[in-house]
C-alpha cells in the first residue's frame, strides 16, 4: 500500500540524515554541543514526545483547514477566472508575484494585522499552498477538452457545472497529485508561520528549541513532522486513489 | 545499499568526501606571515559591537601581527559550534550558550566578559506604576521571549519574589512591538543599548516617558556576552590568543574612551547604514555604561560570581542537567 | 429542403494560402450524401464553416429552412464517470428511447452497453458516438469519419440501417473510402485543392439502400467519376 511505502521511504531518509550527522560527528570528533549522540537525541525524544507530538498534531490541523481553505478559494478563483481571458491572466501575474514574496517578509506584516492567534497561522499556511494549488486549477480549467465537450456544445447541453466536472475528471490525476503535493506546502507553510509569528505548533516548539541550541530536540521535531507529513500525503494519496477508483473504475 | 556501495565510483566519491570532511578543519591553519583567524560575533553589526569593529578598522589586530576577519553573527549563527567546526578561532557567545555547551561535554574557554551589566532589560512606562520591589511586578503582564534568555532571567526573579506563574501575565513576544506600543503588555524586552534607545525616542515623541528595569538591581545578574576560543587554540597557539585578546581589549577600551567618541561613531556608521546618528551617539552612551560601568573600569574582566550565578539559575530551572563548574573555563587573558 | 454554397472563399487567419476561393455547389433534397477528398484538402474546415464553427468567412450558405447542423467526428468521446448506456439515457429523449434500441442493436453494441466508454474499441467508440448524434434533433448531421476502426461489414449494415431510419434528413459523410462513397452515397461532394476550378465537382453516387442487387460495373463507373474528380 501507498502509505507504508511512504512511512519506510521516510525512515530511510531520516535515518540516513541522522546517519550522516553522526558519521560527522564521530569522524571529527564533534562535542553533543554541535552534533548531539544517538543517546541524546533518545533521551530527548522520551523527553518531548509527547509534548511535540501534540505540537505536531496541532500544527497539522491548521496545515490541514489551511489547505482545504486555499483548495476552495484555488477551485472559486480557478472556475470563474477560467474564461475571463484578461482575469485569468491578471490572477495568474498576481498568483505569480506574490509568491515570489519571501513569507518572512510578509508575515510580520500579517502578525501585525493579525496578532499571534490561529488567524496568523491558518493566513500563512493558505499562502504558502494556495498559489501553486490555484495555478494548477487554474491551468485545468482553462483548457477545454474538445473531443468530449464538443458533443454538449454543438448540441446545446453544456452548462458551466458539465464543463468542470469533464475537466475536473479529465484531469483528476493531476489534481489528486497536486493536492496531495499541496499538503508539504500547507505544513511548511504553517510551521514557518508559527516559526515568526505564533505561540503554539511545532514551529514555535523548534524556535524555542533554537534560542537553547537544543539540535536534538530539533531532530526529533523533524522526525515528527515528517512522519506526520508521510501518513497525511498517504491518506490523501490513498484517498485520491479511492476516488478515482470509485468515479473513473480504473 | 549493499549494490550502490558496490559501485566503484559512488564509493570512490564517498571516500573523497569523507577524506575533505576530516582534513578540513587543517585547512584554516596559520600560514602566513600574518596570523589569520576568524572572530565570529553573536549578533549583527551594531553598537553592541562597537569595540570588535573598532580593532579591527583601526588596525589593532594587525599591530599584534593578527590578520583578524570579523564575522558578523545572527540568530543561526553559533561562535561555539565554529570553534568545534574549526570555522573559527574566537567568537562572542552568551554565558547561557557557554554553559548549555559544557554541559553537552563541548570544549570552550572564556577568555573576556564584555558585558558587565547584561543588556536584557524590560521597558515600561514609569507615569502608570514604578517598580521598587520584585512584588510591584504582581499582576502585570510582562513580555517574554519564550526559550529566550529573558525567559530564564524572568522566571529567576519570580521565583526570588516568590510570585508564581498565576500572579503574572507572561506575554509571547516578537520581533513587533506593537502590542507594548498599544499599552497591552506592561513590560517589553529590550536591549538597552540598542533597540531601546530606538523605542524610547518614539514613545518620547508621543510624550510617554520610559524607565528599564534592570534584573541585576534586583540580584539576578545573569552574564550576557563574552569572547570565547577553544582550549585547543590555547593550548597551540597561546600567544595568538594572548595577541588577540589584547589587541581587542584595546579596540574597546578605546572605542569606549570619551575622547574617541566622533572615531567611534565613524567606525560604526561604516557597518551600520541605516541607524541615524544621534541614534548612534545614545546607543554607544548606553554601551560604554554596560561595558565600562565606571570610568577606569578594565573593560573585559570576567565577574566569576556572576558566572556562577548565571550556572545557578541554570541548572535550577533544569536547563543544565548537572554542575559544569563554569568558574574552571574562565581564564582571562586581559592584558591588566 | 435544399441546401446550398455560393463562392466560399476562406483561408485561415496567417496563413497565405486559402483553404477554399469561390467555392460553390448545391444539394438539392435531403438524403445520404458524402464529402470526398485528399487529405489536407479542407474537408473538416468546409465542415466547420457549414455548422458555423468557423465564421471568418466571404460567400453564402444557404440552408433553406434547415436550423440544426451537427458536426461530429471520430476523436470523439463520452465522459468516463459513467457507463456507455447511462450516458446515452441522459443525452437521448425519453421520445426516442425506441429508436435507441434499435441503433444500439444495429450497431451491434448491445453487450457492450454497461461499459465506460474508455473500456470500448475504438471502433466500438465510434459506434456509440455516432449514435448519440442521429438522435438529437437536427437537419443535417456531418459525419467525419464516424466510422473508422469499424469493419467494413459492419460498417454497410451501419449505413444501410442509418439511411432506413432517416430518409428525410441531410446527412454529410466524410470518408476516405471510395467504394463506399460510391456505393452509398446520394450526391459525392469531390473537393479539390485550392487552386482547381472548379474546387468542387458533384458526381452521382449509386445510393444503395437496403435489399437491392449490387450493379458491379455502374459501381465502377461511378467510383472512377470519383477518382478522376479528385485527382
Amino acid at each position: 500500500m501507498l502509505l507504508h511505502r511512504r512511512i519506510y521511504q521516510f525512515f530511510i531518509i531520516y535515518l540516513m540524515g541522522v546517519a550522516l550527522l553522526l558519521l560527522l560527528k564521530y569522524s571529527l570528533n564533534l562535542s553533543d554541543y554541535v552534533i548531539p549522540s544517538l543517546i541524546d537525541i533518545w533521551h530527548t525524544g522520551i523527553d518531548v514526545f509527547v509534548r511535540y507530538f501534540s505540537d505536531v498534531m496541532n500544527t497539522l490541523s491548521v496545515a490541514v483547514v489551511g489547505q482545504i481553505v486555499s483548495l476552495l478559494l484555488a477551485f472559486l478563483i480557478g472556475i470563474t477566472g477560467r474564461q475571463a481571458t484578461w482575469f485569468g491572466s491578471f490572477i495568474k501575474v498576481a498568483a505569480y508575484n506574490v509568491q515570489a514574496y519571501p513569507i518572512v517578509a510578509i508575515a510580520p506584516i500579517i502578525f501585525i494585522l493579525l496578532g499571534d492567534g490561529i488567524a496568523t497561522r491558518l493566513l500563512i499556511a493558505a499562502m504558502i499552498c494556495y498559489f501553486p494549488l490555484l495555478l494548477s486549477v487554474l491551468g485545468i480549467m482553462a483548457e477545454p477538452i474538445t473531443e468530449i465537450e464538443h458533443f454538449y456544445k454543438v448540441t446545446g447541453r453544456m452548462r458551466w457545472q458539465l464543463e468542470i466536472k469533464i475537466r475536473a475528471f479529465e484531469n483528476l490525476n493531476k489534481l489528486t497529485t497536486v493536492i496531495a503535493g499541496s499538503a508539504t506546502l500547507a505544513m511548511a507553510g504553517t510551521i514557518v508561520a508559527e516559526f515568526i509569528a505564533a505561540n503554539a505548533g511545532i514551529g514555535y516548539s523548534i524556535r524555542v528549541a533554537l534560542y537553547q541550541s537544543d539540535l536534538a530536540k530539533i531532530l526529533i521535531a523533524l522526525f515528527l513532522i515528517g512522519m506526520t507529513l508521510s501518513v497525511y500525503q498517504g491518506l490523501l494519496e490513498a484517498t485520491g486513489y479511492a476516488v478515482r477508483k470509485g468515479w473513473a473504475r480504473i | 545499499m549493499k549494490g550502490i556501495l558496490k559501485n566503484k565510483s559512488i564509493r570512490r566519491t564517498m571516500i573523497l568526501t569523507l577524506t575533505l570532511m576530516l582534513v578540513w578543519p587543517n585547512f584554516v591553519e596559520p600560514a602566513a606571515a600574518k596570523e589569520p583567524a576568524t572572530y565570529r560575533l553573536k549578533w549583527l553589526f551594531n553598537a553592541s559591537v562597537v569595540g570588535d569593529l573598532y580593532a579591527d578598522v583601526h588596525n589593532l589586530f594587525a599591530a599584534k601581527g593578527l590578520d583578524v576577519t570579523v564575522k558578523e553573527g545572527g540568530p543561526e549563527r553559533d561562535a561555539i559550534r565554529e570553534l568545534e567546526m574549526g570555522r573559527a578561532q574566537f567568537g562572542v557567545a552568551s554565558a547561557d550558550q557557554v554553559i548549555r555547551a559544557l554541559d553537552k561535554g563541548a570544549a570552550v574557554v572564556v577568555i573576556a566578559q564584555l558585558f558587565q551589566i547584561n543588556p536584557l532589560q524590560w521597558i515600561y512606562r514609569p507615569e502608570k506604576f514604578r517598580i521598587d520591589r520584585l512584588e510591584d511586578l504582581k499582576g502585570k503582564k510582562l513580555g517574554v521571549t519564550f526559550g529566550g534568555n529573558d525567559e530564564t532571567i524572568l522566571r529567576t526573579l519570580l521565583a526570588k519574589a516568590g510570585i508564581t506563574e498565576k500572579d503574572v501575565t507572561l506575554f509571547s513576544v516578537r520581533y513587533d512591538y506593537t502590542p507594548f506600543y498599544k499599552h497591552k503588555v506592561n513590560f517589553w524586552p529590550v536591549y538597552r543599548n540598542t533597540q531601546a534607545i530606538i523605542l524610547s525616542e518614539k514613545l518620547r515623541k508621543e510624550g510617554e516617558p520610559v524607565a528599564f528595569f534592570n534584573p541585576a538591581e534586583f540580584g539576578v545578574r545573569f552574564v550576557a556576552n563574552s569572547v570565547i576560543t577553544s582550549p585547543r587554540m590555547i593550548q597551540e597557539h597561546p600567544a595568538t590568543v594572548r595577541n588577540f585578546t589584547e589587541a581587542l581589549m584595546l579596540g574597546w577600551t578605546q572605542a569606549l574612551d570619551f575622547n574617541n567618541h566622533p572615531k567611534a561613531i565613524k567606525t560604526l556608521q561604516r557597518f551600520d547604514k541605516d541607524t541615524p546618528v544621534h541614534i548612534l551617539d545614545q546607543q554607544l552612551n548606553e554601551t560604554r555604561k554596560l561595558i565600562q560601568p565606571t570610568p577606569g573600569f578594565k573593560v573585559g574582566t570576567i565577574d566569576v560570581a556572576a558566572w556562577k550565578q548565571t550556572e545557578k539559575i541554570m541548572l535550577d530551572q533544569k536547563q543544565i542537567s548537572t554542575p559544569v563548574f563554569v568558574e574552571k573555563v574562565l581564564k582571562s587573558y586581559i592584558p591588566y | 429542403m435544399r441546401f446550398s454554397c455560393r463562392d466560399i472563399t476562406f483561408k485561415y487567419p496567417d496563413a497565405s494560402n486559402y483553404v477554399f476561393k469561390n467555392l460553390s455547389f448545391e444539394l438539392t433534397e435531403p438524403g445520404f450524401n458524402a464529402l470526398f477528398g485528399p487529405s489536407g484538402v479542407g474537408k473538416t474546415s468546409f465542415a466547420k464553416i457549414i455548422t458555423g464553427e468557423i465564421k471568418e468567412f466571404s460567400g453564402e450558405i444557404s440552408t433553406d429552412s434547415m436550423k440544426i447542423l451537427l458536426y461530429s467526428y471520430n476523436l470523439e468521446r463520452l465522459p468516463g464517470w459513467s457507463s456507455v448506456g447511462k450516458h446515452l439515457e441522459k443525452i437521448i429523449p425519453l421520445s426516442q428511447k425506441s429508436k435507441k434500441d434499435e441503433l444500439v442493436e444495429a450497431f451491434g453494441l448491445k453487450e457492450f452497453i454497461g461499459a465506460r466508454f474508455s473500456q470500448l474499441s475504438l471502433g466500438q467508440q465510434n459506434r456509440v458516438n455516432l449514435i448519440r448524434y442521429l438522435l438529437q434533433d437536427f437537419q443535417m448531421l456531418i459525419m467525419d469519419e464516424s466510422l473508422a476502426n469499424v469493419d467494413e461489414l459492419t460498417r454497410e449494415k451501419i449505413l444501410l440501417k442509418i439511411k432506413d431510419m432517416f430518409p428525410q434528413t441531410f446527412f454529410l459523410y466524410i470518408s476516405h473510402n471510395v467504394i463506399e462513397v460510391s456505393k452509398f452515397c446520394k450526391q459525392i461532394l469531390v473537393l479539390r485543392s485550392a487552386g482547381k476550378i472548379p474546387q468542387v465537382i458533384t458526381v452521382e453516387g449509386e445510393n444503395y439502400s437496403t435489399l437491392q442487387q449490387v450493379d458491379k460495373q455502374k459501381l465502377e463507373q461511378t467510383m472512377l467519376e470519383v477518382m478522376n474528380a479528385s485527382s
